[in-house]
This record gives structure tokens, C-alpha cells and sequence, in this order.
């Protein structure tokens, strides 16, 4: 056996009041534990589904089956980032606390805030990391398919004699459905989007005992999230001057964040303008949901007992 | 005289059963204390609240009376676990992480990097014996091979004080020895130990002092040779006595003892175990008879 270090030796670290360097090796760890959780599977199963979708040119003409690869694309991107922060942000603690590596780790010098932000931006790098690596998937496919559909449609056109307006019409069309920078705010959405569905679970994962119970609720405020604003704007219209509503529609506006700021994503996509006040509202209103949820689950985590 | 390794005072822990202000007393107003350099064992049935106050000394719960402190830290404090090293009872911890990688996590929570961490990592897996096993993942070790990593993790910022929660539960008793092997070098070290267990013949074994805690209180605590001595038995230990000489000595206790009785020959001692046990069935006789 080799010799421990004397008992009047100092511990090697001293506890500074938050450390970025524990945050990150908790957020590494689950960085790592996700990553072989096979996440990366999902990835190969979106190459493959948009290969099948950008090779479907029986039925669409060369603007819709491109249209149609961006909605598809970003339709999977979106559903896997929302539906991965759910589920893998409920797994984490109840598996952790079913264990007993929280005990571990919380009886080293960490802090709960530290834990909990581990675990949190554990989770979003791997949402970030595989977002980008499916949009550079889905970049490649969709300027190969441009080019293609470019190529072919301006020897058809040419073949049938067609006029050179004809022919340039029909190029800057099929070109505004190609690859565009503004489809970047499009990944940052549905990235913001994820990071909040994560805070709201990782509040409940705080508050639950059971996975399942948390998957379920967080599902449920997601889907009602998408209507949180008609819902408010309906009770405010039938209770012009109730003060109460009022309170009770601010809170539940805070409680159930409002998913639908995220969904001006969809019109980029197609080719609209990329309003800057509305990237920016957007990214201050996740920032402040991020928060308020973050805040929240250290409040119930603080105290807790394990 | 030093600060003690910990110092657990009046204290209390009770918890709700239900929503009709109904309580259970898991620990109550319990006090003792680890001094440094030494291996403390708290035994006590199932139950009996071991566990609550290891939990409360580690900071993982509250307590609702009292105080708990490691070096004179309070357990609140975070800064009071960069002197411990904890090992739970059946430790889990990452499968997916390798050995290596396991104590790299731990040492890195502790604020340990470069080549002092490498270094320690490889000291440990040599010291507690894996290091053939350092690069499998941990959902490939058996039970003795994780609780082998538990104490290498538990140990990986050279804490002053190690927290045992059943050590050998479920190890085999080639693994179950190392362990107490590994105790009596870490003492020797001048580390301080608290540990609990059930298997009383192996504190007996390690530890300098005993606490015996039932129903959430302390019910005897003291010196391991004090406990298990009897007050008012003497023992003889002879070597290469004959039986004559046996006989006369008995005979002598018959004609001049005033009183003294030979109770038995041989070693007469007990064990931890029996008193243990005495303990407990009295502490239940005399609660039925209330």
C-alpha cells in the first residue's frame, strides 16, 4: 500500500464562493454522461431522415422540396431540442439522488447552485453541440441540393427555350429557398427555446421525486406554453378592470413561460426579414425565464434534504 | 488541546410523517464528539438514527436542534467539506466514468488539477488496489471494486477526516479486511475516522472509541477498552500455569475470598456484540413495560 499524506497536511482546494471550475466539471460530467447515453444516435437517425426528405423530388417542384427540407429539418431540430431538455434535464438529479452520487458529491466542497448550474449547461452544451452539427448536416445537404436543383432547372428551362427573365426568375426563386445567414437566428431560437423547457425541468426535477411526474408536468407547461399568451389576452379581455386577473395573469405569464416567442423562427426559415428587436426580446425573455426557473429550483434545492 | 475532527452537540432531528403534525424523533439531543487522530465508531440498530446524524455532520440535512461541526467549521459552512472524505453505504457512482475518471471528477470538485491530481489518482488506485482496472468503466466493477473507489475517491483531497457509512457492507471478507486494513493505516496517518456499521466484531477491531446510539439517543459512549471491560470482574491471565497451581488459586478464592466467587476460567471477557445486544433488548424491555 502506498502512504497517505500526513494528517496536518492542507486539503488540496480551498472552497472560493462560486467556482467556474467545479460548474464545469459537473456541466463535463453530464456532459459525458449524455454523450454515452448514446445521444449522439438521434443524430445518425436525422442525417438519414433528411437524406430520405432531400431525395423526394416525385411529387414537388424544386422550390417546395427545397422548402420542404428546411421545414423538416428544422422541425426535427426544433422537437429533438425540446423534447431532449425535458427528458434528459428529469433524468439527471432523481438518478443522481437514487445513487447516492449526490451524496458524494455534495459532501465535497460544492455548492448546490454550483451542482444545479452543472447540470443545467451539462445539458444545453449537448443541446448547442448537436443543434450545430445537424444544422452543418442540413447546411451541406441543402446547398448541394440548391446547386442541383439550380443546375437542372436552368437546363430545362433553356431546353424549352424558355426567356432569359423566365430563367433568371426562376434561379433567384430557387436561390431564395437555398442557404441563408439569417436560418443561424433560426438555431439560436429553437437553442433559447430548449434552454428554457431545461430551467422549467430542472425547477421541477427539484421539487419531484420521480422522473416520470416531471417529464409529464414539464411537458404539459410546454404545451400550454404555447398558448399562454392567448389564454392571458382572453382573461384580460373578459375582466377589463379585475385587479386580481391582472395579478393572476402576470404570474401566469412567469409560471408558464410563453413559448410562442420563439415561433417568429418558422417564418425565417421560409425566407422573411429578421426582425433584430424581436432576436433581441427574444433572447432577454429566455435569459429571464433561464433566471427566474434557475432561481427557483436553488430556492427548493437549497434546503432540501437528502 | 486540538479542535475536535467533529463535534456534534445537542442534537436534534425530527421529521414529519404526515400532514397532521405527526413527528418522528429520528435523533435526539445527541452529543459526542471525533477527536483528531482518532476512529470513532457509532453503532446502533436499524433505524436507530446513525445515518441522520452522519447525514446532518455532512451537511446533507439540517438539523432541527443543535449543531454539528467539522474542525470547528460549522457542517452549514461548504468550507467544512474540504476536510472530509465520505464513503456512503453501497456506493454508485458514474458508469459511465472509468476509475481514473471517477477520481479525476472528485479531485477536480475539490479544486485539484494537474499534476498533483494525476499524481494522487495514481497513488490511490495503487493504494486501494485498481489500479488494473483503472480504464474500465465503473457499470463493469463488482461491489468490492466500488467500494474500493468510494475510499479512493473519499480520500482524494487528503481530507483530515473520513466519513465510513458501513464500509464492508457487501464486500467479501478478503475486501471486507483490506478495508480495516486501510482504517488502522489511515489513523496511523493521523487521520480521524467516524464510521458506522453493524458489523460490531470489525469496530471492535479499529475503533478507539464507541458510541452505542439507539431510538435516536446515545446510550453508552466511551473508550472501546472501558466499554467492554467488566466492572467488577478480575481477570487472571496466567501463563503455563499448572493445574495444581489452578487448583490452589481457586481453592484459596473458596477459604479466604470474602465474598469473591470464580465465575470462569479462562479469558473472561465480552464482546461488543453481546453488550450491544444487552443494550438493546433492555432498551426495549424497559419501553414495553411503559
Amino acid at each position: 500500500m502506498a502512504d497517505s499524506e500526513p494528517a496536518n497536511q492542507k486539503p488540496a482546494g480551498r472552497t472560493a464562493l462560486i467556482s467556474v471550475g467545479r460548474i464545469w466539471t459537473i456541466a463535463a460530467s453530464t456532459f459525458t454522461q449524455l454523450v454515452r447515453m448514446k445521444t449522439f444516435y438521434f443524430l445518425l437517425a436525422f442525417a438519414v431522415l433528411l437524406v430520405a426528405a432531400g431525395n423526394l423530388n416525385i411529387l414537388f417542384s424544386a422550390v417546395e422540396q427545397l422548402s420542404m427540407i428546411k421545414k423538416v429539418s428544422f422541425g426535427t431540430m426544433d422537437l429533438f431540442a425540446w423534447l431532449f431538455a425535458i427528458v434528459a434535464t428529469a433524468l439527471l438529479i432523481p438518478r443522481d439522488l437514487e445513487d447516492r452520487t449526490l451524496y458524494t458529491i455534495l459532501s465535497k466542497p460544492v455548492l448546490r447552485i454550483e451542482y444545479l448550474l452543472g447540470k443545467l449547461i451539462g445539458v444545453l452544451v449537448v443541446i448547442l453541440l448537436s443543434l450545430v452539427t445537424m444544422f452543418v448536416i442540413f447546411s451541406a445537404l441543402l446547398h448541394i441540393r440548391t446547386i442541383d436543383f439550380l443546375h437542372t432547372e436552368v437546363a430545362i428551362l433553356e431546353q424549352a427555350g424558355r426567356s432569359q427573365e423566365m430563367i433568371q426568375a426562376e434561379a433567384e426563386a430557387i436561390i431564395a429557398q437555398g442557404l441563408r445567414k439569417e436560418m443561424w437566428v433560426a438555431l439560436w431560437a429553437i437553442f433559447l427555446k430548449s434552454a428554457v423547457v431545461a430551467s422549467v425541468t430542472i425547477f421541477l426535477s427539484t421539487i419531484a421525486s420521480s422522473s416520470l411526474f416531471t417529464i409529464i408536468i414539464s411537458t404539459i407547461i410546454f404545451l400550454v406554453g404555447h398558448a399562454s399568451q392567448m389564454m392571458i389576452d382572453f382573461w384580460k379581455d373578459q375582466f377589463v378592470d379585475n385587479i386580481v386577473v391582472k395579478m393572476l395573469a402576470g404570474l401566469f405569464r412567469i409560471i408558464v413561460p410563453d413559448y410562442q416567442i420563439f415561433s417568429f423562427y418558422e417564418g425565417i426559415i421560409l425566407g422573411e426579414k429578421v426582425l433584430p428587436h424581436l432576436v433581441w426580446s427574444m433572447t432577454g425573455m429566455s435569459l429571464f425565464y433561464v433566471g427566474v426557473f434557475l432561481l427557483l429550483g436553488l430556492l427548493v434545492f437549497f434546503d432540501k434534504e437528502f | 488541546m486540538s479542535v475536535p475532527a467533529v463535534e456534534v452537540t445537542n442534537l436534534t432531528k425530527v421529521f414529519p410523517v404526515s400532514l397532521r403534525k405527526e413527528y418522528v424523533v429520528a435523533v435526539d439531543n445527541l452529543s459526542f464528539q471525533v477527536n483528531a487522530g482518532e476512529v470513532y465508531g457509532l453503532i446502533g440498530p436499524n433505524g436507530s438514527g446513525k445515518s441522520t446524524s452522519m447525514k446532518v455532520v455532512l451537511g446533507l440535512m439540517a438539523p432541527t436542534e443543535g449543531e454539528t461541526r467539522i474542525f470547528g467549521v460549522s457542517s452549514r459552512d461548504v468550507r467544512a467539506r474540504n476536510d472530509i472524505g465520505f464513503l456512503p453505504e453501497n456506493p454508485y457512482f458514474y458508469k459511465h466514468l472509468s476509475g481514473a475518471e471517477t477520481l479525476k471528477f472528485y479531485g477536480k470538485l475539490c479544486g485539484m488539477r494537474g499534476r498533483d491530481l494525476k499524481d494522487r489518482i495514481g497513488e490511490l488506485l495503487e493504494l486501494v488496489g485498481l489500479e488494473h482496472a483503472k480504464d474500465r468503466r465503473l457499470g463493469g466493477y463488482s461491489k468490492g471494486m466500488l467500494q474500493r473507489i468510494g475510499l479512493a475517491q473519499a480520500l482524494i483531497q487528503r481530507p483530515r477526516l473520513v466519513i465510513l457509512d458501513e464500509p464492508t457492507a457487501g464486500v467479501d471478507p478478503v475486501g471486507s479486511r483490506q478495508i480495516r486494513d486501510l482504517i488502522l493505516k489511515l489513523k496511523e496517518d493521523g487521520i480521524s475516522v467516524f464510521l458506522c456499521s453493524h458489523l460490531l466484531e470489525q469496530v471492535q477491531e479499529v475503533c478507539d472509541e464507541v458510541g452505542i446510539i439507539f431510538e435516536g439517543r446515545m446510550r453508552r459512549e466511551g473508550k472501546l477498552e472501558d466499554l467492554v471491560s467488566i466492572g467488577n470482574q478480575t481477570s487472571l491471565v496466567l501463563e503455563n500455569a499448572s493445574s495444581e497451581l489452578v487448583d490452589k488459586i481457586e481453592r484459596l478464592i473458596e477459604t479466604e475470598g470474602d465474598g469473591a466467587e470464580l465465575v470462569e476460567k479462562g479469558n473472561p471477557r465480552t464482546t461488543l456484540e453481546r453488550m450491544f445486544i444487552r443494550i438493546a433488548s433492555s432498551e426495549k424491555q424497559e419501553k414495553e413495560e411503559n
